[in-house]
């Protein structure tokens, strides 16, 4: 079925490229735009969801007190710059929402799925171009109603990111009655857009891949971000259902979620976590892919265990389906069902320890090359097990009985998301500027900002395990309250201090990233030494990607491979036979 | 063998030559069906929600065509797999490269869709002159009154006191069916119209199969919806 | 240009017709004085078999690869444990 004879003219490259600028860079059907468009998108949301927290770190740290520079929030938010109970719950609440929804999930799936996939799998661009397009532009409002939401009357959304019925279906609960339909209303759109974009990436990586790039020979990246998509595909329909659903509660008088004639709030939470366990894998396995990829760059050795880095990604999807009671174990479910979610959560630790180990043997006895992306790389594995360790007590029903809602469930929940994923997504930007942008990001300020990042990162999520194993609750508004979490008003306000302090930290990325563009030193096709297919083609690559469609000889991660002698790796679209001087024996497997 | 460097000289219909083999249709097709899982998982929602709170109801659910019409919507159902019988002509038209029954056929799926549609439109609009609504019964209307008067009704036992969930799952349900119907009847407009400008061939009739593959989808989800909702 | 092999159709008006039979059959199943239970689980068949005549011969199931069918049967168990798992909830 494969023709591995004569290379194919890219149908794409055969017409004279004469697009127009906004053809060219606003409404963009070339899969690389698209991902750099998603990127600035998603940057500026990670932003906002920042700043969310630098509210709520305040409270915290300094309850009641002004918030400095605060009195240029309005009266219904912070009057003398105070941050009102309500407005405290609605950040809160958008903290989450915007995170996972508006800045983690688009940096690693709009992102890197839209980018990555056909420039690794040696496609000119997605299958589907223009609902590539229509993604991206379904997203924008729904961006935009999210914004809007906190500028209307009662406020935006503030019944957590998990919006429990009943409080979040009837609005004399909280008081929010535009807010949460907005909130509603926007998930929904950005549902749409996910569901396309999965659609998409699936159907590029099965049809797509050139010839040679057999299933396994993908890089695990796309292998993370195949999985990942499937998730997508299959989790976000429930939520928007579950949404759905949730906003005929609010408007048109429906009685899903309210007991009062019937409704059921435990099938809120039962559709949301069934949506919302699969989300959270969605927001670590393409971090786990691209983190693959760099330590096997920064190692110069391949990866240690490529195909059970595989298999342990398809268990992780798989298993991520049947663990959602995990979230639930103090909601008075059926305790015979809560058993098992015990169990299966237990279990899916076991892939994701096998990923662990197999990053600590691909390390092992490397020449490790200190580049940024490595270190960011070596923070994720660090960080995440870290993280996984403290699901292990969670995932114990009656430890996490005392531990549900305390800080502990933030300490982890940061510790995988942004330990975790934030490092990754840090690294991959960093790893792949120079294909988007043509330049390199300057690697003394992406080192100090890897350092400052790490320490004070450490400082504020670190603590929060002990807050949570005394009691310190989650969303709450005002700890001095409660005689037995005053003591623990110094460790508030250590966390705070660094927090602040890991905010600042950020502008030395952003100032990175926004000035590497336009003065950063110009970046060859493949600076990295890098053996992926997007480093055969000029940085950045042209419309179609390449004069002709690659192909593909070689195994992913081929470093200090014995068959080249100039240079310590061999590209994956390196033939054997076309290195002068080899004998003709040993074909690529 | 073809030359695959002219893309439109070959068979559209086969998965693209100079590629890895996938799941060996092409492209359009295989991102159909795969975002017909999505629907999938969309309906499973909605549905499992009505399957689940039905369950969980402890006061009971109203008997079959106690409160909808089952014979209207029988004849309803009908209709719509009378139009995915005119799609798979259409597709089978279009195979074999005949215009005439193509572009006739695909109109016929038009109108006998939009037909479905007009009917379920008339049926909610009867059952909100009856007094059903998203929120359970209209107090004061006929529903409300013969639940709260407690004796049988319409062949059946007394209706529950309580419509709410009733409502609410119906509606949702079958609205949101609708809803996906209505696209697809747009969508079917945009083919046709291709269809008439003779955009589709016997080598290339990628859009009418793909559009099919949809509109047969919509049947089948009605088909589930139809015996749980009307007849169960 | 390649010629295209001229396939046999499958007989569409028979499948309709059997689609029409078991509709039939169902709303005359659904007012039988028979044991709801029994009701239940006949219209359940009727409506799955009338599922998979669309799927496999309208949408060509039947003739497509093996590997299509497999991507497109693999989500539906998720769809079932949703539901069943949480049917045990109330019950």
């Amino acid at each position: 079925m494969t023709s591995l004879a004569t290379p194919v003219e890219s149908h794409v490259q055969a017409h004279p490229d004469n697009r127009s600028f906004i053809q060219k860079y606003i409404f963009s059907t070339d899969h690389k735009i698209i991902g750099i468009q998603f990127l600035l998108m998603s940057l500026l949301f990670l932003t906002v969801g920042g700043m969310l927290a630098m509210i709520i770190r305040w409270q915290l740290g300094y309850p009641n007190k002004p918030l400095p520079g605060g009195t240029v929030l309005p009266e219904t938010m912070a009057p003398g710059g105070v941050i009102l109970p309500e407005f405290y719950t609605s950040a809160v609440t958008m903290h989450g929402t915007i995170m996972v929804f508006f800045a983690i999930m688009p940096l690693l799936v709009g992102v890197f799925g839209n980018f990555l996939i056909p420039l690794k799998i040696g496609a000119p661009d997605m299958a589907f171009p223009r609902i590539n397009m229509a993604s991206f532009w379904v997203a924008v409002p729904a961006g935009i109603l999210m914004i809007a939401g906190f500028f209307v009357e009662g406020g935006h959304a503030s019944a957590g990111w998990t919006s429990y019925a009943p409080l979040s279906a009837d609005p004399e609960y909280t008081g929010v009655t535009a807010g949460q339909r907005i909130w509603c209303v926007s998930l929904i759109v950005l549902g749409l857009s996910s569901i396309l974009g999965s659609m998409n990436y699936i159907t590029t990586v099965i049809n797509m891949r050139a010839p040679g790039m057999t299933w396994f020979r993908l890089p695990l990246s796309i292998w993370a971000l195949f999985i990942t998509s499937i998730l997508v595909l299959l989790a976000i329909p429930i939520l928007s259902g579950a949404v759905i659903m949730l906003l005929f509660d609010d408007v048109l008088g429906t009685h899903f979620f309210l007991p009062a004639q019937g409704g059921q709030p435990l099938l809120w939470q039962h559709l949301f976590w069934f949506f919302g366990h699969p989300e959270v894998y969605i927001l670590i396995l393409p971090a786990m892919g691209f983190v693959s990829d760099i330590l096997s760059n920064g190692a110069r050795k391949p990866i240690f265990g490529y195909h059970s880095m595989v298999y342990a990604l398809i268990a992780i999807g798989f298993l991520g389906w049947i663990v959602w009671g995990h979230h639930m174990f103090q909601s008075g479910m059926n305790p015979t069902l809560g058993t098992s979610f015990m169990i299966s959560t237990m279990l899916i630790a076991v892939p994701s320890a096998i990923k662990v180990f197999n990053w600590l043997g691909t390390l092992w006895g490397g020449k490790i090359r200190f580049h940024v992306p490595m270190m960011h790389a070596l923070a994720f594995v660090s960080m995440f097990v870290i993280g996984g360790l403290s699901g292990v007590f969670m995932a114990s029903t009656p430890v996490d009985i005392y531990i549900h809602d305390t800080y502990f469930i933030v300490a982890h929940l940061h510790y995988v998301l942004f330990g975790g994923s934030l490092f990754a997504i840090f690294g991959a930007v960093t790893f792949w500027y120079p294909k988007m942008f043509g330049r390199m990001m300057n690697p003394t300020l992406g080192k100090i900002h890897f350092v400052l990042t790490f320490v004070f990162y450490n400082l504020v999520f670190f603590p929060m395990h002990q807050l949570g194993l005394q009691g310190h609750m989650r969303r709450i508004y005002d700890p001095t309250i409660y005689d037995f979490l005053k003591p623990l008003g110094g460790l508030n306000r250590f966390i705070t201090i660094s927090a602040f302090l890991l905010f600042a930290s950020q502008l030395l990325f952003a100032y990175n990233f926004i000035v590497s563009w336009f003065r950063g030193k110009k970046a060859p096709a493949n600076p990295w030494e890098d053996t992926g297919l997007e480093w055969t083609t000029p940085s950045p690559p042209p419309h179609g990607n390449w004069p002709a469609t690659p192909h593909v000889h070689q195994p992913p991660y081929e470093f200090n491979s014995p068959h080249v002698k100039e240079s310590d790796f061999l590209p994956q679209t390196q033939s054997l036979d076309a290195i002068p001087g080899r004998s003709s024996a040993g074909a690529a497997h | 063998m073809a030359h695959a460097s002219h893309a439109l000289d070959r068979d559209m219909m086969l998965p693209p030559a100079e590629a890895e083999t996938g799941s060996g249709v092409y492209t359009e097709k295989l991102g159909m069906w795969i975002f017909l899982l999505s629907e999938v998982m969309f309906f499973t929602a909605l549905i499992g929600s009505y399957l689940i709170l039905r369950v969980s109801k402890p006061d009971g659910w109203a008997a079959p065509n106690q409160i909808l019409n089952v014979p209207v919507t029988a004849v309803n159902t009908f209709i719509l797999i009378c139009s995915s019988v005119t799609m798979v002509k259409a597709y089978a038209a279009a195979a074999d490269g005949n215009q005439a029954k193509l572009k006739l056929w695909l109109v016929a799926t038009v109108l006998i869709g939009a037909t479905f549609v007009g009917v379920q439109v008339f049926e909610y609009n009867q059952l909100i002159h009856h007094g059903l609504v998203p929120g359970g019964f209209v107090a004061g209307r006929e529903l409300a009154e013969a639940a709260a008067s407690g004796a049988a009704f319409k062949g059946g036992p007394a209706l529950p006191t309580s419509g709410g969930l009733y409502g609410s799952t119906f509606y949702t349900m079958t609205g949101f069916h609708g809803f996906h119907v209505t696209m697809g009847v747009i969508c079917m407009i945009f083919v046709t119209f291709k269809a008439f400008q003779g955009k589709y061939t016997a080598t290339d009739h990628r859009g009418v199969e793909v559009i099919g593959l949809y509109w047969h989808f919509v049947d089948l989800v009605w088909i589930i919806l139809f015996t749980i909702v009307y007849l169960i | 240009m390649e010629h295209v092999a001229h396939k046999k159709h499958p007989n569409y008006m028979a499948v309709f017709g059997g689609l029409f039979a078991l509709t039939v059959l169902e709303l005359g199943v659904a007012f039988l004085p028979w044991s709801k239970v029994a009701i239940v689980l006949m219209l359940i068949f009727l409506a799955v078999w009338k599922a998979l005549m669309v799927a496999l011969y309208f949408m060509h199931l039947r003739w497509e690869t093996n590997r299509l069918r497999l991507m497109i049967i693999a989500p539906l168990p998720l769809a079932a444990i949703l539901v069943v798992a949480v049917i045990q909830e109330f019950r």
